[in-house]
């Protein structure tokens, strides 16, 4: 569980959950640092919701997280006796390393008698993941569903337009074009994981095949 | 259905002088705000208040875009390639940064005024101003909730931040009354339907920042001049921002591609 250190002079990291359309579960996207709960979800909307879609945002104190990898809780199965309150618990699971969406989705919630409680029956439930997340229903911070909010909050990012770094102009030659024409430096084989055109964010782990310039 | 608006030659000069006395104000606010990108208290921060930058000059591209319609001018040179006398911003947007506490108070200001302008001109008989209010009064709001939430944490926060926010809003609240002046030729276009009338939006956005920031903050408002000046009158702090703001785009005037 992460705990804040003491020497530590921000403010509190609050956990953000993101939902990008109804029907979608809300994903930990990353955490802002935040005075209070409504500053943390203001705070979230400009650095997460500037561009990409969004309907609804969830924010979650650090202190409020139970967080484990299997190992972890190999390790230290004294994480399964964290105590707390008993209630509704939402249950994350990290899946995949791959690409670089690498979120973790909020999968359901289980009734717990607290969070280790909860890590027990997330772990058990979905023994094969990455990681897994519990934090009580009652912690979460959210933003309003009024039609006001969701206009100015979120319906702007949909017209945004968003552009993938490489489209953008370039003084000289663009890297993709130097590398069609064998004209980068080799690079060793097996190092080359961040293609520097992938924009592919699906999950199947398949990679393109690189082509021989990219070893020479 | 209503029949299509048609402008009068004085109208439209009129409807000019507004648009581009919009523009300015955000292309100026956008600087100001664009100057903390690197500097904010925290990053978070940082990037909420580029984000709040890019959209007001987001914002004045719209006011310019439909200037454009009207006069077939280049938003690009009316920005980057005119002099402070040429500017009609008003002077609460081209102060110096200050402190967190002074950007926070007058983005708020600001924002109020520009939220609720917009909500009128949502109901404007010129239906492409119409169309951009709509548009933009989305974010506007937004942004009124994010400095209204600063305002209320620095004001009710540390005695320092208190007192720093005590002095942005003595130094500020003096030139707000700048944003309600009408431009040359305004009350026309306010009959017609085009423009929001100025002392209804003022009338409301005093309602509201009085409740904010004397209600909710305890601030104490300071008095209102009673006769301010028109947006033609700049500190010598304009000339200088401009200078800085435009120096590439002088530099390179037959730039094709940025």
């Amino acid at each position: 569980m992460t705990q804040p250190h003491s020497t530590d002079t921000q403010w509190p990291r609050w956990e953000v959950f993101k939902q990008d359309a109804p029907n979608r579960p809300h994903q930990a996207v990353g955490s802002v640092h935040a005075g209070d709960a409504r500053h943390a979800l203001v705070t979230a909307r400009n650095v997460f919701v500037r561009r990409p879609a969004a309907v609804s945002l969830w924010c979650v104190l650090e202190t409020d997280l139970l967080t484990a990898t299997p190992e972890e809780l190999s390790r230290t199965p004294t994480l399964l006796d964290t105590p707390g309150e008993g209630g509704l618990y939402h249950v994350g699971l990290k899946r995949t390393n791959k690409r670089s969406m690498t979120f973790v989705d909020l999968s359901g919630t289980v009734h717990a008698a607290g969070p280790g409680d909860a890590l027990r029956q997330a772990s058990t439930l979905h023994p094969d993941v990455l990681a897994w997340m519990v934090f009580p229903d009652a912690a979460a911070v959210r933003t309003d569903e009024d039609p006001g909010t969701v206009e100015s909050w979120f319906a702007p990012a949909k017209d945004k337009t968003y552009k993938q770094q490489q489209y953008y102009g370039v003084i000289g030659r663009h890297v993709g074009e130097l590398k069609r024409a064998g004209l980068m430096p080799g690079r060793a084989a097996g190092t080359d994981d961040t293609g520097t055109g992938d924009t592919d964010m699906g999950d199947t782990g398949s990679r393109t095949p690189r082509t021989s310039e990219d070893h020479a | 259905m209503t029949t299509a608006l048609t402008l009068t030659a004085a109208h439209t000069q009129a409807l000019i002088r507004r648009l581009t006395a919009l523009a300015d104000d955000e292309i100026l606010i956008a600087h100001r705000g664009g100057e903390w990108t690197g500097h904010a208290p925290i990053l978070e921060e940082d990037i909420a208040l580029a984000n709040i930058a890019q959209d007001e000059l987001g914002h004045a591209g719209l006011y310019l875009g439909l200037r454009a319609e009207l006069d077939g001018s280049d938003p690009d040179r009316l920005a980057f390639f005119r002099t402070a006398d040429e500017y009609t911003n008003t002077r609460l947007t081209e102060l110096p940064r200050g402190d967190w506490a002074f950007t926070m108070i007058r983005q708020f200001l600001y924002d109020t005024f520009e939220a609720l302008w917009l909500e009128a001109a949502t109901r404007s008989t010129y239906a492409p101003l119409a169309a951009i209010a709509a548009k933009a009064v989305r974010e506007e709001k937004f942004h009124v909730q994010h400095t209204a939430l600063w305002a209320e944490r620095l004001a009710l926060g540390t005695p320092e931040s208190e007192r720093r926010t005590r002095a942005a809003l003595n130094d500020l609240w003096p030139y707000a009354a700048q944003l309600f002046q009408p431009v040359d030729g305004e009350e026309a276009l306010v009959a017609a339907g085009v423009l929001p009338d100025l002392s209804a939006v003022r009338a409301r956005w005093t309602d509201l920042v009085t409740a904010h920031l004397s209600g909710t903050c305890g601030l104490t408002l300071p008095g209102t001049p009673a006769d301010p000046a028109p947006r033609s009158v700049h500190t010598g702090h304009l000339a200088p921002l401009l200078a800085e703001m435009q120096s590439v785009a002088r530099a390179h005037p037959d730039a094709e591609l940025w």
